[in-house]
């Protein structure tokens, strides 16, 4: 029987964008819904960054058995930045894991992000956006360093939603 | 005896021996208009957010005030709540207090001192309106459509009196600032139109109910009005005939007439015949709705009441108002639009100067950009709102400034700028190697929906060169042998895109360019994909796919009609879906066979697509020419599409910017 390949592939494509696009209007909309219930003067920021880490954390955990140390420290940073950016081509994002300078540094390179768009609809503040990517990734981070017994360090120096057309965030070990 | 404010004689002018109809007087209330022709309230954006008048908009009504030579215009509506429920836009004038009344005096002195009729307008924006606070007021609460708009608050019984009151405030305010006519604005979803509408409209105390009682609140302030105005100001009101809103259970066209009837009966000297919904679903008033489309309503509208009917919507030429008027469907001809792309037109009109009129082409630009917060302007009238500013403005050179022009490309963006240079005094030569002036809108105008209405762009240029002694060299291509033996003071390289064919494509026997398709030169298969989803490539997938073929738009933009505005691009989505047309976006084309291309996605899905032939639309700037200029040491510029391929406008507005500068 004849399979239409471009139907097959094309639906699947826009299903896979319409999902990406629920994914984070659900979690705004979960966030109204824990403003809606929370002590009057709940500051939104600290809601939204408590969110972030939390959801974070419960990612790094899922992480862990899929990291190993066998390629070393380099291969380690290069395989952790690319599930980060992975995670976010999950959510409909444009990201890759770059080489440092230094073996001791990667970076991820986000060059589209569904975020900032979505927050726009819900009012949602920009920097907000920014903190809460640059927290949710650093919270995937805590129990990963831990497990593997490396600190490690995450720090955002460019976001989409500050203006900069792109998120660079560089991945290192603490020092 | 009515009462005349100026003394107006139109028996000399040709377009009263044309056009009799239009120019001939008419009587509102006790007020006798010398003509049939009004400017009708349009809202700009030009004054400052808290509501008061500014230069800027005061200059753009003087200069429609001595387009309506005689007749009525009017300013914007103004919003009339301290509380700003009722203000739609950010620049919308105000009038809640009487500290307005200077600036709207301004106005009123504006347009008296080319002779008009000034007309002041009431416009509480309601359901579209709360722009600058965070919820809007309406008669009942019914949520929004479209998310743009602010979640609406039920109105009590005290408030609605309030509003009332309100209007009747500011009227006076009106005619203390010297205006002569007043309107109420009940149209396109503003607020009396959403308490005469079932739809918006569930209150059960006095203003709601059956629509004698939706209409309540219309009556209220008609009368209230009338009694500030006095027997000497006219009052009229802007109403729809028919809302369009039957997916939403709107109301029926005989409730729409009632409404006229009622408006009468409460004492409206006369009523602006208008349709649809800011929210309606159906288009009103784009392109592609056929001129005088709608002229049957305002016929259907004088069937039900005896005062004057007054229409605008898609009467761009004066032909048919003209017509309506002598057949007796029709009392006044309205403009909005048609007099925002050229203020003059209707004077344009009586003094015979028809093919000097730069038409409006219903792009709806200008609404664009009000919703979107921006002051308004126009796709082909680089003036617009600019009228204050004398820097826009051709002036002649200084004696022995003057240069010899070479204007490569007789496209809109060439000619524009030809006649403007010519106006100020250059010698101008405007080169094509084609045999006819138009540029690639030659092409762009054979693509369906309304698009042949395009040309009227040209064909304005076309005119001003001839009037300002352009020199057209038509089927003479330029080389670089030919500007040096010209050689002359400058060059404008108005040359148009370069089409660019994907990158796996090369130079395959079934990729076909999208002018030849256009033209109608060329046979294409009958599964054709379109490379290129701006507006060239929409507007061939769409005449390909009237045509039967089964066509798929790939591009590289995030959204198709990346280049068409917001408030005509709603239409383009439409048809594109209507005739089947599949469309990838954010997407390349990775490879190109015999059979087929393969559409690569953003995010890196590989997608097969079957189709015969590949038409070519995505454009590129245009660098022939520049070297051989540049090595000449002349002076150059390039514009419209040679220099980012763009759309229309900007080939205008470049054309007429860089005319002026030369």
């Amino acid at each position: 029987m004849p399979v239409n390949a471009e139907k097959e592939i094309s639906k699947l494509w826009r299903n896979l964008h319409a999902a990406q696009g629920e994914i984070i209007r659900m979690y705004y909309r979960m966030r109204e819904v824990a403003l809606a219930v929370a002590p009057t003067g709940t500051d939104p920021m600290a809601l939204g960054l408590k969110a972030a880490e939390m959801m974070g954390k419960d990612m790094g955990k899922n992480l862990i058995p899929r990291l190993n140390w066998l390629k070393g420290e380099e291969g380690f940073l290069m395989q952790l930045g690319g599930a980060l950016a992975g995670i976010w081509n999950t959510e409909g994002g444009l990201a890759g894991v770059e080489p440092g300078e230094t073996p001791g540094e990667v970076f991820i390179r986000c060059t589209r992000c569904p975020w900032p768009g979505t927050a726009k609809d819900f009012d949602v503040s920009m920097e907000e956006v920014a903190l809460s990517r640059e927290r949710m990734f650093q919270a995937m981070l805590e129990d990963i360093s831990v497990f593997f017994n490396i600190p490690l360090k995450l720090e955002m120096l460019k976001a989409i939603p500050r203006g900069h057309g792109f998120y660079l965030l560089r991945l290192s070990k603490a020092v | 005896m009515a009462k005349t404010l100026f003394e107006w004689d139109y028996s000399s002018y040709p377009g009263a021996a044309s056009y009799p109809h239009l120019f001939k007087p008419i009587q509102i209330g006790n007020l006798l208009v010398p003509n049939r022709i009004k400017y009708a309230a349009t809202e700009d954006n030009l004054n400052e957010h808290t509501g008061f008048i500014t230069g800027a908009d005061v200059e753009y009504m003087r200069r429609r005030a001595e387009g309506v030579v005689g007749g009525l215009c009017f300013m914007q509506g103004v919003y009339m709540d301290p509380a700003r429920k009722g203000q739609g836009y950010v620049g919308q004038a105000a009038a809640w207090d009487d500290k307005f009344i200077p600036g709207l005096k301004e106005i009123a002195d504006a347009i008296h001192s080319e002779r008009a009729i000034a007309g002041f307008q009431l416009m509480d924006c309601g359901r579209v309106g709360a722009v600058e606070v965070e919820r809007g007021h309406g008669p009942s609460g019914v949520p929004q459509r479209l998310r743009i708009f602010k979640p609406m608050d039920e109105m009590t019984n005290a408030e609605v009196k309030e509003m009332v009151q309100q209007h009747v405030d500011a009227a006076r305010r009106g005619v203390e600032a010297g205006f002569d006519v007043m309107e109420i604005s009940g149209i396109v979803g503003y607020l009396i139109s959403n308490f005469l509408s079932r739809y918006t409209n569930r209150r059960t105390d006095e203003y709601g109910g059956d629509i004698r009682g939706r209409c309540q609140a219309m009556v209220e302030i008609i009368q209230g009005v009338k009694d500030v105005c006095g027997p000497d100001i006219p009052v009229g009101i802007r109403l729809c005939s028919e809302e369009l809103l039957d997916d939403v259970r709107g109301n029926p066209p005989e409730d729409s007439m009632m409404t006229y009837q009622v408006a009468e009966e409460a004492g409206a000297d006369y009523i602006s015949c208008t349709l649809g919904w800011q929210e309606s679903i159906y288009p009103v008033i784009s392109r592609d709705i056929p001129q005088g489309n709608w002229l049957h309503l305002a016929k259907r509208a004088k069937e039900h009441v005896k005062i004057p009917i007054q229409m605008a919507y898609r009467l761009f030429t004066p032909d048919r108002p003209n017509a309506a008027i002598e057949r007796g469907e029709l009392d006044m001809w309205e403009m909005c639009r048609s007099m925002i792309a050229d203020p003059q037109m209707p004077k344009k009109v009586l003094e015979g100067r028809e093919d000097e009129i730069r038409h409006c082409v219903a792009c709806n630009l200008c609404l664009a950009r009000l919703f979107r917060d921006a002051p308004m302007t126009c796709y082909i009238n680089p003036t617009c709102a600019h009228e204050h500013d004398e820097k826009f403005f051709p002036k002649k050179v200084a004696d022995g400034e003057e240069k010899t022009v070479m204007i490569v490309g007789a496209g809109p963006a060439g000619l524009e700028c030809a006649y403007v240079a010519a106006q100020r005094g250059h010698e101008v030569h405007v080169y094509d190697k084609r045999g006819e002036p138009g540029g690639t809108l030659l092409e762009a105008s054979k693509a369906p929906y309304g698009d042949e209405e395009l040309l009227t762009c040209t064909a304005y240029q076309k005119t001003m060169c001839e009037k300002y002694g352009v020199n057209v060299h038509l089927g003479t291509e330029v080389t670089p042998e030919l500007i040096e033996e010209e050689f002359p003071d400058t060059v404008v390289l108005a040359t148009g895109p370069v089409y660019e064919p994907p990158a796996a494509g090369g130079d395959r026997e079934n990729m076909v360019n999208v002018l030849d398709v256009l033209r109608g030169d060329i046979a294409v298969g009958e599964r054709v994909v379109v490379w290129g989803n701006r507006k060239p490539g929409i507007g061939a997938a769409l005449k390909l796919a009237k045509e039967g073929k089964k066509v798929t738009l790939v591009g590289k933009e995030r959204t198709a009609g990346f280049d068409v505005n917001p408030s005509f691009k709603w239409r383009y989505m439409i048809y594109l879906r209507q005739n089947g047309v599949k469309v990838y976006n954010d997407c390349d084309i990775v490879e190109v066979a015999d059979g087929g291309v393969v559409v690569k996605t953003y995010d890196g899905y590989h997608i097969p697509v079957a189709c015969d032939s590949v038409v070519v639309s995505d454009r590129k700037a245009n660098e022939d020419l520049k070297q051989a200029v540049q090595g000449e040491g002349i002076e150059m510029f390039v514009i419209g599409d040679a220099l980012v391929p763009r759309n229309l406008s900007s080939a205008v507005h470049d054309g007429y910017r860089i005319g002026l500068r030369i």
